[in-house]
């Protein structure tokens, strides 16, 4: 499964919304509607889920799926 | 003091959820006093509640939002909604900084906040949600219905044990006189029927414990009481100055035309033995409504069902009213469903509004041998009669004592 799929997997359990809602450009924030506690519980489980630790900087609230994805990918291969 | 109309009731509680359910319940007499089956109560002294199953029914909230919070919060929630909906308010529409809310609660959300600690001491701190900080504290309900609903106004949580909703509902009559908001919602909730709080509630000793027998368990009044059982729910009103209501043409359930509290400073759980300072609340309510002791034709009693507090309960009524009470109707509802703590106050009133409009007061179960003989007791069961004016008491640990005057439009 690639990391995008996987994060919108976790999206999905955790915010309940539906696969469809989450584009890959949303925004968590504007797009998608997260919360600033959603934001921690999000973080704790991507930093779970990929075994690295996500700054407040490089995931924040403006980011979308696609930015998610890079991060998580180049904090993996680096 | 000008009168507040309410204009729309919001019930939820375990005789039912919304006014027709509850109030068909209600008068016929009913008790919804259960074992408890949510968890395993075995090994607890006092393992009977009124207990609510069927909360997701009848609510329209997402799964999204009721992850984030506990059980006491979806119930102001539901009781919110119904009460806007009984007074006709689209919150949208209101000018959100001159609406308010105003809510009573006296031990918390447990529900939520057990299971987290449970994963603190399993998993340490990564294992708690992050939803905890904001789920499990009394002023919790408020914050989730201002956050639904868009209410920005001048607000408030009471903590005052049993007596927060009735503290609560006082509060928001106060500030909506003095003109500072258009609306306000006000009431309390309460859940108590988890492992912590019901432990909490057992270690205090004013429980029941005639598990074999739920139904007759509480029995305020009664010469065979034993002590009361507690319920979960919620009671919210809507409140708005009368002008307001008149002017929209809203219909007016009830007035609020007076209010009275004072503390009795003796004892950190029990109350004033001879109910000195509930007269005295009783006296402040009643001048405050500008209404005299004689015009009151029903008395909603607290009713603990525990001998220093019915007999302070029944001393200060005698002490107040005299030769007077034996002709008023007086009646303890809350023993068909259990004592709903800091939301007990708010369910009172919500049943004495219901018994307004329907001029049918309500019954005390259980009420078989007075311990107080020659007062006007409904029971066992419901009695027709009109109401005007109606007084009901409310009464927290620590001898906190809140009277509210309701008055029929």
């Amino acid at each position: 499964m690639d990391t995008k799929t996987k994060i919108k997997e976790i999206l999905v359990k955790l915010l309940k919304v539906k696969p469809e809602e989450l584009k890959d450009d949303a925004k968590l924030y504007d797009g998608i509607g997260v919360d600033s506690t959603e934001m921690v519980e999000t973080v704790i489980a991507l930093e779970k889920e990929f075994g690295t630790k996500l700054s407040p900087k490089e995931i924040t609230k403006f980011s979308s799926i696609d930015d998610i994805a890079r991060v998580i990918k180049s904090k993996i291969s680096a | 003091m000008e009168k507040i109309a309410i204009t729309g009731l919001g019930i939820v509680a375990p005789s039912g959820i919304g006014r027709r359910q509850f109030w068909a319940n209600i008068k016929s007499g009913r008790s919804f006093i259960k074992k408890i089956t949510r968890f395993d109560a075995s090994k607890y002294p006092s393992r009977i509640a009124g207990q609510i199953d069927d909360l997701e029914k009848y609510s329209s909230f997402s799964e999204r939002l009721l992850k984030k919070i506990d059980a006491f919060s979806h119930m102001a929630l539901i009781a919110s909604e119904l009460a806007l909906q009984e007074a006709g308010i689209d919150i949208k529409k209101e000018d959100p900084n001159l609406v308010g809310i105003f809510l009573g609660n006296a031990i918390g959300g447990w529900l939520y906040a057990e299971t987290e600690l449970r994963d603190l001491y399993i998993e340490g701190r990564e294992g708690v949600s992050p939803y905890m900080a904001s789920a499990w504290f009394p002023a919790a309900p408020q914050g989730q219905v201002s956050i639904h609903y868009g209410i920005k106004g001048f607000s408030k949580t009471v903590v005052a044990d049993r007596a927060s909703s009735i503290e609560a509902i006082g509060y928001a009559r106060k500030t909506l006189n003095k003109g500072k908001l258009n609306m306000i919602l006000a009431g309390g909730m309460e859940a108590p029927v988890t492992p912590y709080a019901l432990l909490c509630c057992n270690t205090y000793g004013g429980l029941s414990v005639n598990n074999e027998n739920p139904e007759s368990a509480y029995r305020p009044f009664d010469k065979k009481r034993s002590g009361f059982v507690i319920g979960e729910g919620a009671g919210i009103v809507v409140l708005e100055p009368k002008e307001r209501a008149l002017a929209r043409g809203a219909n007016i359930s009830a007035y609020i035309s007076g209010y009275g509290t004072s503390c009795d400073g003796q004892d950190r759980i029990n109350p004033g033995s001879d109910g000195t300072q509930l007269a005295r609340a009783i006296r402040t309510a009643l001048k405050d409504a500008q209404i005299t002791a004689q015009e009151i034709d029903y008395i909603s009693l607290d009713g603990v069902a525990l001998d220093i507090w019915d007999d302070s309960e029944i001393g200060a009524l005698k002490n107040v009213f005299g030769a007077g009470l034996k002709d008023i109707p007086v009646s303890c509802p809350k023993s068909m469903f259990g004592n709903l703590l800091g939301a007990s106050g708010a369910v009172d009133l919500v049943i004495t509004v219901l018994a307004m409009e329907n001029s049918l007061i309500p019954a005390t179960l259980n009420l078989e041998t007075p311990a107080y003989p020659g007062l006007n007791y409904v029971t066992p069961e419901a009695r027709e009669r009109k109401i005007n004016k109606a007084l009901i008491i409310s009464r927290g640990r620590g001898g906190i004592n809140s009277v509210l005057i309701v008055e029929k439009t």
